[in-house]
């Protein structure tokens, strides 16, 4: 039990961290950042901005000034996450080298599995368009002893989540065609179903028709139409009820906040 | 010097002005009048003797008005105390200003018999409306004015007790100073005690009345005064102004001690300060524990880089009235922002916790706490708790406390 004393550095001009279409205004966040999306942050994120964002805005001139050095040399690079870690003090000695050997794991990974790991890593962070780019990127790689049936498998399933994510139903629904053709799970055959019914204009396919018995999909539908009733009931919704039930100042108030807060995540999720 | 730098001796009955490194001292009473035929304002003596001669409207106890955010109706035009008490103050700081040839004014200090929150604000608008910017002026206690002027003088007069009587119509109050040198820093502890016993100058005309204060004084000294090793006791205030009606009182006070006679202490103490203010190193380096000054340090422990601390967010001997702290923190498994109050005794050290209850639930070090600290007397701190969030990874909730605490 501490607490922890916050340098007073709180960023005019925060730094937007592209790939998680966030921004960050203290040392606090940046390291947060660090170690809790390593894969996002392995390749390319320190770069000059980053730098230029040190300095003047978190007053971290010296760590720039060395960090500026690695970078140029291209050395030294994943210590110098670490350097980071170790200069905003967020983390204690323990956390930095628990995240130094996670560092060792993720460099040890095939480079498939490692842009996988990516990829989940931006789809568990709603950013599904760029998750999905990654994805198909990994469909190209030639086949090796670790790209094989039941990776390509996890992608495209992966792949058709990130499509469904951002309503592209008829590419989600292609996704897991393939998916299925390569590994025939019923688990697949039930998300195409459900897409038919998310979206008429989806079709199943006459070969995927003929392998779906109508006790599936009743179950199946069940199944939906349980979800369905239980995000009905959930804490969104019923905060959303309760907006609409205060007057016309404060609800105008909440309207505009929550629609700024959707457009902004929609934003996010199709970049 | 280029300007002036002064100190006000402000009570409700008179004014004492006095400028610092000058002997003349300006005693007026604390009234202001406005003439019936025109925009013609007068203090003190001058007013007096407008509304005696029938051609001015007087207002008195302009202190005690203004406080209570009171008005005063002069010539059918209502006039807010406020207003007219920064009347008086422009009128009594161009006495100096005119004595002097000298302007502006650089520093200001106001002494005030009590110090109080509504007061404070009260003076320091009066000056912003005369002009002065809020570092040029500051207000303190009686006791710390005359904390500064005993510390102003040699040595050998406070390297003992000094005590000091004040009487006039509105007090009989007993003042002491005592000088505590430790090894790290210098205490100087100034109380008081407003006496019971008090009485009207008026029974001073009389024999028998002279007898009856001289018997008062003598047994408050004697109570006061029992067992302990003084260097100097300073009588001050109208009362003392003749001092035959007080044989008893004056034989009882004066053995084996110095005693001094100053008649306007407050205001030269407070010009003592205002003069310090303008110094880039203080000549008074001590820790001052009085009236208007806190009386205990409060803390927090914390974690800075790796390291545990403790951050001081008041220290005893801080003018509470001035002293305004923030910082933010980031709670590492608790639910609460935790101060360490340590009075002058440190083993009467404690700890007062606020629950940073309604914050909303997020992961561990995700919650950046802003904590404002300031002090309403100085027995009362203020806190207040914002939840931060943590950037657009945990927006902020708005979730703010507000606590009192007692020190």
């Amino acid at each position: 039990m501490s607490l922890l004393l916050c340098s007073q550095e709180y960023a005019r001009r925060p730094y937007h961290v592209e790939m998680l279409g966030i921004h960050l205004f203290t040392a606090q966040e940046l390291a947060y950042v660090i170690y809790h999306y390593p894969l996002l942050v392995l390749d390319g994120f320190i770069n000059d901005d980053l730098l230029e964002f040190l300095k003047e805005e978190l007053n971290l001139g010296m760590l720039a000034v060395k960090l500026e050095r690695w970078l140029k040399r291209q050395e030294k690079l994943d210590e110098a996450l670490v350097l980071i870690l170790q200069e905003c003090g967020y983390y204690n000695g323990v956390e930095i080298n628990r995240f130094r050997h996670r560092l060792m794991d993720l460099r040890k990974k095939h480079p498939a599995e490692f842009s996988k790991l990516k990829a989940d890593e931006l789809f568990s962070m709603h950013q599904y368009t760029r998750a999905a780019r990654l994805y198909e990127e990994l469909l190209d790689r030639p086949a090796d002893k670790h790209v094989d049936d039941t990776f390509l498998v996890k992608v495209l399933n992966n792949l058709g989540a990130c499509h469904a994510q951002t309503f592209h139903f008829d590419k989600a629904y292609e996704a897991y065609e393939k998916a299925y053709l390569r590994n025939g799970k019923e688990e697949l055959l039930q998300r195409m179903y459900i897409l038919t019914l998310l979206d008429e204009k989806v079709r199943l396919g006459e070969h995927i028709q003929a392998v779906i018995s109508e006790e599936q999909k009743e179950a199946w539908a069940k199944r939906l139409k349980d979800v369905r009733d239980r995000a009905a009931r959930s804490d969104a919704v019923v905060q959303l009820e309760a907006l609409f039930k205060k007057d016309s100042i404060r609800r105008q108030a909440g309207q505009t906040e929550l629609v700024h807060r959707w457009k902004q995540e929609f934003r996010r999720q199709f970049k | 010097m280029e300007g002036l730098v002064v100190g006000i001796d402000l009570c409700d009955a008179y004014t004492q002005v006095n400028c610092a490194d000058e002997r003349k001292t300006w005693t007026i009473p604390t009234v202001i009048c406005r003439s019936k035929s025109a925009d013609e304002w007068y203090v003190g003596k001058e007013a007096y003797a407008h509304n005696l001669q029938g051609d001015g409207v007087i207002v008195d106890k302009l202190v005690k008005l203004a406080k209570k955010d009171g008005t005063a109706t002069i010539c059918d035009v209502r006039y807010p105390a406020r207003e007219l008490l920064t009347r008086f103050l422009e009128h009594v700081l161009r006495l100096p200003a005119d004595e002097y040839g000298k302007k502006p004014i650089l520093q200001l200090v106001i002494a005030v018999p009590k110090l109080e929150a509504g007061l404070i604000r009260l003076l320091k608008e009066c000056a912003g409306q005369l002009g002065f910017e809020d570092q040029q002026v500051h207000i303190i206690s009686h006791p710390e004015s005359f904390t500064y002027y005993i510390l102003s003088q040699k040595k050998d007069i406070w390297n003992g007790v000094v005590g000091m009587f004040e009487l006039s119509d509105e007090r009989l109050r007993y003042y002491e100073m005592k000088v505590q040198r430790g090894m790290k820093k210098t205490i100087v502890l100034t109380e008081y005690e407003d006496m019971e016993e008090g009485f009207s100058l008026e029974i001073l005309s009389t024999s028998s009345g002279c007898r009856l204060a001289d018997m008062i004084l003598s047994s408050c000294a004697e109570r006061m005064m029992q067992k302990k090793s003084y260097s100097s006791v300073f009588l001050m205030g109208k009362g003392f102004e003749k001092r035959e009606w007080a044989e008893e009182f004056m034989k009882r006070i004066s053995s084996s001690r110095r005693i001094y006679l100053e008649d306007a202490l407050f205001a030269k103490g407070a010009a003592y300060k205002a003069l310090d203010h303008l110094q880039e190193k203080t000549q008074y380096p001590y820790t001052y524990i009085c009236e208007g000054r806190l009386k205990s340090t409060v803390s927090m422990n914390v974690i800075h880089k790796g390291q545990e601390t403790s951050v001081v967010l008041a220290a005893a001997g801080d003018q509470w009235y001035e002293r305004v702290a923030a910082l933010d923190v980031i709670p590492d498994n608790q639910k609460s922002v935790d101060f360490v109050v340590t009075p002058l005794d440190a083993k009467k050290r404690k700890l007062v916790s606020i629950p940073l209850e309604g914050f909303p639930e997020r992961p561990e070090r995700t919650t950046r706490v802003h904590i404002q600290v300031k002090f309403l007397d100085e027995r009362t701190m203020d806190v207040h708790v914002k939840d931060q969030g943590f950037g657009d990874l945990f927006p902020s909730s708005g979730v703010q406390l507000r606590q009192e605490v007692m020190l």
